[in-house]
């Protein structure tokens, strides 16, 4: 109509009319720019100056000194030792799923490098982040192989890294569970997106491939199943309750935050699949959004972080994501209102 | 001497190795006795003030729990990784390698 009144239309019509063409057009290319960047971010295309990696792998060379022998830096091609090549390409795959997924710089926003080393100690069964670093051992041989060999062990190290960089939660009771199930919910993301899976084709397994062939059990821990990842002779059985009606009292593990994780873990993997799709999309963007949320205390309980989930999953999205995420917490035995 | 010892924390919480456990250092071979006699004097449990370190815990980082009755003393320590003493670090691998022992592992 506008293009009419433009051809055939007075004077003062045809300038008006062009008008608000122009700025119709002008509104139209701006809308159009938005969201060809916003796809391309998506895509993981955006990758300027302020989203580099940088990673440093170091080799303690079985001594418990670090962070070792430098091995492989940013941009250096492949080594012969196995485990390095693991750490420096886990490190790069978390880094691109926060970069790509929520525009994050690495663990603190800001472009930390990424340092980790491998071969710590001798016979060494367990990763740790040191505040600082991640820190990996070959594993005894025994009941364990080496612990790069878990995609989503590498990215729960560094997720503790976001953690402390943001909510802060203190490593203790259910702030301290929080902390943990954040580092398997996006440490289980991570491995998701690299393969890119829907949320109900992912195994929702953490540390598999981890056990050697004479352990019964298929990983550290199940968010789809908590309770059910191991049943051996030796390590004893998977002791993680799927809800508050399991919830452990212990003074052992920080206050069982290795336990208790198991309850917001299985809230998430619910979340996920009522929400369906890729579960770093709306579920990991709601967990994520909490994590930053000014309001989530490091003491934060596990029905305070829900609460915080539900209204973000309201805020960021809608209804019907705010009820599947209140479904999800209300099915473990979290009340969020 | 006995030694109760418990293993905490680590990237996972595995209830069979978390089990504390009691060594009962007179009741194994002599040559075991001798050797634990020997950590611990070395870690210096009874002779250095292992200063308590109030840092927060590093995430997955295990803390071993040494508890040592030698008669006329006793002393228990909490020691959490990375662990930068030695000595301790051997009294420890040694703890868990009878820890292990005492729990059937092969």
């Amino acid at each position: 109509m506008l293009r009419r009144i433009a051809a055939r239309g007075t004077a003062p019509q045809r300038d008006a009319a062009l008008e608000t063409l122009a700025t119709d057009q002008t509104m139209r290319l701006v809308r159009a720019t938005h969201e060809l960047l916003e796809a391309r971010s998506q895509r993981g295309l955006l990758s300027g100056p302020t989203a580099a990696k940088q990673r440093t792998v170091y080799d303690a060379q079985n001594t418990e000194t670090l962070p070792g022998l430098s091995v492989r830096a940013e941009g250096a091609p492949p080594l012969a030792d196995a485990e390095a090549n693991e750490a420096y390409d886990g490190l790069g795959a978390t880094f691109d799923f926060f970069a790509g997924v929520y525009d994050r710089n690495s663990i603190d926003d800001e472009g930390l490098h990424l340092d980790a080393t491998v071969h710590y100690g001798r016979r060494y069964d367990n990763a740790f982040w040191n505040g600082q670093q991640m820190v990996f051992g070959d594993g005894d041989g025994d009941l364990f192989n080496r612990f790069t060999v878990s995609l989503d062990v590498i990215a729960h190290e560094l997720t503790h890294g976001v953690t402390g960089d943001e909510a802060g939660l203190v490593y203790l009771g259910q702030a301290g569970a929080l902390n943990e199930s954040i580092s398997d919910v996006f440490g289980s993301l991570v491995k998701q997106y690299a393969r890119g899976e829907a949320a109900d084709k992912a195994d929702w397994l953490i540390g598999a491939g981890l056990f050697t062939s004479t352990v019964n059990g298929v990983a550290l821990r199940s968010l789809k199943a908590p309770g059910t990842a191991y049943d051996d002779p030796v390590l004893g059985r998977d002791p993680q309750p799927a809800a508050m009606s399991g919830y452990v009292k212990t003074s052992t593990d920080n206050g069982g935050v290795h336990t208790n994780s198991g309850i917001p873990n299985h809230a998430f993997y619910l979340a996920a699949i009522a929400l369906g799709g890729h579960a770093w999309e709306k579920a990991g963007r709601v967990w994520y959004e909490t994590l930053r949320d000014k309001r989530l205390k490091p003491t934060a309980t596990f029905a305070q972080f829900a609460r915080y989930t539900v209204a973000n999953a309201a805020h960021f999205f809608g209804k019907v994501e705010r009820q599947a995420v209140a479904g999800a917490w209300s099915a473990v035995g979290v009340k969020t209102g | 001497m006995r030694i109760d010892f418990r293993m905490d924390g680590g990237i996972a919480a595995f209830p069979g190795l978390a089990k504390p456990v009691s060594i009962d250092c007179e009741a194994l071979p002599p040559a075991d006795t001798a050797r634990l006699r020997t950590l611990v004097q070395r870690a210096g449990i009874f002779s250095k003030s292992h200063g308590k370190k109030s840092a927060p815990p590093a995430p997955d980082a295990r803390a071993y729990t040494i508890a040592v009755d030698d008669g006329g003393q006793c002393r228990t320590l909490t020691v959490t990784e990375p662990i930068t003493d030695d000595a301790l670090r051997d009294l420890i691998a040694e703890l868990r390698a009878h820890a292990d022992a005492l729990r059937g592992r092969r």
